[in-house]
């Protein structure tokens, strides 16, 4: 049984079908990463995968478990899967220390006297652990970044969902983001990105896969998609992402 | 001019500025308890809900609050239910601070973006839990200049009581005018007064925020 499970899903937003009948699965420990056009439903695929956007028809499964907005065990669900966002969206009233022991301690996962040492070893993680008593409005766009990634690492996810979350860095403050979500790919987290970073596509996903008009267009693994793409809206956006 | 004969008055004035200072902080925070309570309906979905608190901010931001003061003092014993004077007072400043305070804290929290009830939402918590610590904080500061420029326009319009002869300092000051014909002395003496206790709440105000919101305003 694969992790992730999507069965023909379908999603419309007014009177725009954005998912027309996707299917995909992703199995444990898998990295898979999400490129297309802006509009071709990626973003809403993974907003899907946690219940941000419940689906109209077709299915999703984590864990075997079907995932909607009114399914009875939301919240331990989304205990499970964690996510960050292009816009990192770290609460700017707490500090670090506390952005990131919040969701653990009012959930119960640990108790308040374990929460700085849980804090100390996720940022320890992410590279910041200097951090850990500054503002978020104290750190530049990539250390917030991380801290976001350490929120959710904090949580012990089962799965990891990426929104872009470079789209809105400063170019020399991408590496510092990808380089952490590496080393998380190499400790065997499963993982499903949208990205326009074709270079860690292909450098660190198992697979790719092309959206195109809200559909799954093409798929399979880097270095074959990119160096032989089947289809020509592939191969264009390929061309036109260099 | 001569502020000589007011000097035997000057425990009643206190005791006036005291009961001001009472009727304030009650209605200010009683108002609070209605603005957040009625910022929370008017986000619900509960639209008979919605419908009677926007009635209720509307009915009380557009009369005259001596109005209001008159209505709950001398219209409701006919009805059977009889306050004494600074009671009156206090439920009908409370109702006008509450329909000013649910639209300033509808507004902040307005204020906070989605994308932090989203954040929130998928770190597990509940919706009580976000709204908690997520929103309300940020919120809170947000609308807190407006809560204390309107806590102070309270603490002048108290003196509205007077008309009911609850014993506050407009009152005191009419008693004290009509003994001593010292007109402007005694109103001289009260508005400093009553310019004293606004500057002493902007004071506390300044420290309270201070201590309250620490973390550092958006670049």
């Amino acid at each position: 049984m694969a992790l992730v499970e999507i069965r023909d899903v379908r999603k419309t937003f007014g009177k725009t079908e954005v998912l027309k009948g996707v299917s995909l699965d992703v199995e444990e420990g898998e990295i898979v990463t999400i490129i297309g056009r802006s509009g071709s439903g990626k973003s809403t695929l993974l907003r899907c995968i946690n219940a941000l956007e419940s689906v109209d028809s077709g299915e999703i499964r984590v864990e075997g478990q079907q995932v909607h907005a009114k399914m009875p065990d939301l919240k331990k669900f989304r205990q499970r899967v964690g996510i960050a966002f292009q816009a990192f969206n770290l609460f700017p009233h707490l500090k670090v220390e506390r952005n990131i022991t919040l969701a653990p301690l009012l959930t119960g996962r640990i108790d308040k006297s374990k929460a700085r040492a849980l804090a100390e070893d996720v940022l320890t993680r992410v590279g910041l652990a200097d951090k850990i008593d500054a503002w978020p409005e104290q750190l530049s766009g990539g250390q917030q970044q991380r801290v976001a990634i350490a929120r959710c690492l904090a949580m012990a996810p089962h799965l990891m969902l990426f929104d872009e979350v470079t789209s809105a860095l400063d170019p020399e403050l991408v590496g510092e983001v990808l380089k952490v979500m590496e080393a998380m790919a190499k400790q065997g987290m499963t993982m499903i990105l949208v990205t326009h970073e074709m270079g860690f596509a292909r450098n660190v996903a198992n697979r790719i896969v092309f959206m195109h008009q809200g559909r799954v267009w093409e798929q399979g693994p880097p270095a074959k998609l990119f160096a032989n793409p089947e289809t020509p809206e592939l191969a264009s956006f390929i061309a036109s992402a260099k | 001019m001569n502020f000589l004969p007011l000097w035997r008055y000057q425990n009643q004035l206190i005791d006036g500025a005291i009961v001001t200072l009472e009727l304030t902080v009650i209605s200010a925070l009683c108002g609070l308890l209605i603005g957040v309570a009625g910022a929370v309906a008017l986000k619900g979905r509960l639209t008979p809900l919605r419908l009677m608190v926007r009635g209720y901010i509307e009915l009380f931001r557009n009369t005259p609050s001596l109005i209001q003061i008159f209505i709950i003092f001398f219209v409701l014993p006919s009805f059977g239910l009889k306050l004494p004077a600074f009671e009156s007072a206090a439920v009908a400043l409370s109702l006008y601070f509450g329909a000013y305070s649910v639209e300033i804290i509808r507004a902040g929290l307005d204020s906070i973006p989605p994308s932090q009830v989203e954040a929130g939402q998928c770190l597990g918590l509940s919706g009580w839990q976000v709204f908690r610590h997520i929103v309300l904080p940020p919120a809170l500061r947000n609308a807190y200049p407006a809560v204390t420029s309107q806590f102070v326009l309270l603490l002048l319009g108290t003196s509205l009581a007077s008309q009911v002869a609850a014993d506050e300092l407009f009152h005191v000051a009419g008693f004290i005018e009509s003994r001593t014909y010292r007109s402007f002395e005694v109103y001289a003496v009260i508005c400093v007064v009553y310019f004293g206790m606004a500057m002493a709440f902007k004071a506390l105000f300044a420290i309270i925020a201070a201590a309250a919101f620490r973390w550092p305003r958006r670049r």
